[in-house]
């Protein structure tokens, strides 16, 4: 329903820095992610395009016109809260007509309406109930079904799935994704929760300390990672990061020498590799150390290697077992390893 | 094992009411106290000798009614304290309100300035009250009453609500402006219902305060056209009949019931008031 620009944002408090420089083009029904650790600005930067604050300096424009100065009842985004933010005194269907009344709509098309998005959320048998009388999940469902009972020119979702357990999250997520593609509405959400982003977006921004680390799909992102940061924080376990030093396309660090890269990057590079892109060799791989970890989890096993005083994961077959302290040795898929500098932290490609 | 259980489950229940019975009896004894000496002849009561087994008597009942206007003073006492407690929520919610939501200069001086209100000795401004009440055409009015009940309670009014309104998350509010609802849209709808026991707190303590009121009473009201209970009491300590201990009784016992009765009414309002506003106040 809309198309949503930010613009050299900015966000400061005095001295304190929450949001800089933030540029980005969300178009017409794309389903955004913000992603990034608690403090990284990506709330700010969603409360700024609902209008809950103001930017310090850039343009919030919304289907080419300028928000900056509108209020935020009168941006037309409905937003979901982390901890849902229904009304305690009012029923649930009070709740989700509460945003139909303040937006004049007439009276008779309320009960159709609630209804409708009572339905979607799977929720019609609770609209009687008060907010107390419902479990987390169906009050997550109640606050979603406030968002979407009116048309909004946007979604704004602030870590909406954070307070359910995982399974109900699993669900949940299916749903907001299905509900966004069936409504159709721009949607901007908030997490710290890589599979969610990874599961529900059409782009994934990834935000550290205030400012936009890379934009992308969520393969860009997990295959193609800008820096160290984005590398990092996507992947669970997350990409093995080796200091080490590039001589004439050959790395070493102690205990890996890996050869046959681009002789380009000479110097203090870090290499890293996915612990799924590590295989346990029998002979001599790019790595050497020792067993430090040995965890099974039924479908696969998660081995530690201690290499000097580095630790790296592989993800190994799920009938793997070795005595911890024993040798082992590592082979990296050539293909998927990634360089980067160590100073910057930014790949070198 | 089930029985043992059983046992001593029921030995601490009993505890339980043994205890709290013992501290209802301990409250409970002095207005009972009042109740049978304001059911007993005067004689009676000024007897040096113990008397164990108390003579029922309506004497000072219908002395308190027929010698007395006890009625209008009840009614004034009723309608100063509604109307001030009106008077202090009109102003004390959007107070509040703007107290605990608003972000502007002096905001945390002006809070304390109202608060500051509380700590001055009431008789310091009695005269100055007493004069600007008689230049406005006030005294011996129930208006005055009203006026001077609100301006006392205020100050805490005001910081009870706005310790409750600081505990409502502001994702509330946030949600509400984004669905559409501007400022006094929000105060009406979700935060007066959601800090609901809050006020009826304020309001309780405000009626206790207001129906013990004593100094500025006795110094507005001239005639019983204004006379409260607290200061009808009064009337029963000289004069020529002496104290009369049985009437003062009665009228204590009238004066603390309407209060006690509107506690009774909101009780499990208050009782979750008191506990959110101790816990997270």
């Amino acid at each position: 329903m809309a198309r949503i620009q930010l613009n050299n944002i900015q966000k400061r408090w005095g001295a304190i820095w929450g949001v800089r420089d933030v540029n980005l083009d969300i178009a017409d029904e794309e389903f955004v992610v913000f992603l990034g650790p608690s403090g990284c600005g990506k709330t700010t930067t969603m409360r700024m395009i609902a209008g809950l604050e103001e930017p310090s300096e850039g343009e919030i424009v919304m289907d080419g016109e300028v928000m900056n100065d509108i209020d935020a009842r009168d941006r037309d985004v409905a937003m979901v809260f982390q901890g849902y933010a229904l009304y305690p005194n009012m029923t649930i269907y009070e709740n989700i007509r509460f945003p139909l009344r303040m937006r004049g709509v007439p009276q008779d098309q309320h009960d159709t309406l609630i209804k409708r998005a009572a339905g979607l959320v799977e929720l019609t048998e609770y609209l009687d109930r008060k907010p107390s009388a419902l479990s987390g999940g169906q009050r997550q469902r109640a606050a979603l079904a406030r968002a979407i009972v009116r048309q909004p020119h946007a979604f704004l979702m602030d870590e909406p799935l954070s307070n359910l357990d995982a399974k109900l999250r699993q669900h949940m997520r299916v749903q907001i994704k299905h509900i966004q593609r069936e409504l159709k509405i721009t949607t901007v959400y908030v997490t710290h929760d890589q599979i969610e982003a990874m599961t529900l977006a059409d782009r994934i921004v990834i935000m550290d300390k205030g400012a936009i680390q890379q934009i992308g799909t969520p393969d860009e992102i997990y295959n193609d990672p800008a820096n160290t940061f984005v590398a990092n924080f996507i992947g669970a376990p997350p990409m093995n990061l080796i200091a080490g030093v590039m001589e004439q396309g050959t790395f070493t660090a102690p205990g890996v020498r890996v050869d046959g890269l681009p002789a380009k990057h000479d110097g203090k590079v870090t290499l890293g590799v996915r612990p799924e892109d590590c295989t346990v060799t029998a002979d001599a791989g790019h790595l050497t150390g020792i067993v430090y970890g040995v965890e099974p989890t039924g479908d696969m096993t998660y081995l530690t290697i201690k290499a000097d005083d580095k630790l790296i994961e592989v993800k190994a077959h799920r009938d793997y077992r070795a005595d911890l302290n024993s040798d082992a040795s590592v082979g990296f898929d050539p293909k998927r390893i990634y360089l980067f500098d160590t100073a910057s932290g930014q790949r070198l490609r | 094992m089930a029985s043992a259980r059983k046992r001593s489950r029921g030995e601490s229940l009993f505890l339980r009411y043994a205890i709290l019975g013992a501290w209802a009896l301990f409250c409970l004894v002095p207005v009972l106290w009042f109740l049978s000496i304001g059911l007993r002849p005067r004689t009676e009561i000024i007897t040096p000798q113990p008397i164990y087994v108390p003579t029922f008597s309506l004497d000072a009942w219908h002395m308190i009614w027929e010698d007395w206007p006890m009625g209008k003073y009840l009614r004034n006492s009723v309608l100063a304290i509604i109307g001030s407690v009106i008077i202090d929520l009109i102003l004390a919610i959007p107070a509040a309100y703007s107290l605990s939501r608003f972000e502007y200069k002096g905001r945390d001086d002006i809070g304390f300035y109202i608060l500051s209100t509380r700590m001055m000795a009431p008789a310091i401004v009695a005269v100055p009250i007493f004069f600007l009440f008689r230049n406005f055409g006030l005294l011996d009015t129930i208006w005055a009453l009203m006026l001077i009940y609100a301006a006392i309670n205020l100050s805490f009014v005001t910081w009870i609500i706005r310790s409750y309104m600081l505990d409502i998350p502001k994702e509330l509010e946030d949600a509400a402006k984004t669905d559409g609802a501007g400022e006094l849209r929000i105060l009406w709808e979700i935060i007066i219902p959601a800090i609901l026991p809050g006020i009826i707190t304020a309001s309780v303590i405000a009626m206790i305060f207001a129906i013990n009121e004593f100094l500025f009473t006795l110094l507005i009201a001239s005639t019983p056209d204004a006379y409260t209970m607290s200061v009808a009491l009064a009337n029963f300590t000289g004069g020529s009949d002496g104290v009369i201990y049985n009437a003062i009784a009665l009228v204590a016992f009238l004066a603390f019931l309407p209060v006690f009765l509107v506690v009774v009414l909101i009780q499990k309002h208050l009782s979750r008031g008191l506990t959110m506003g101790a816990v997270k106040g």
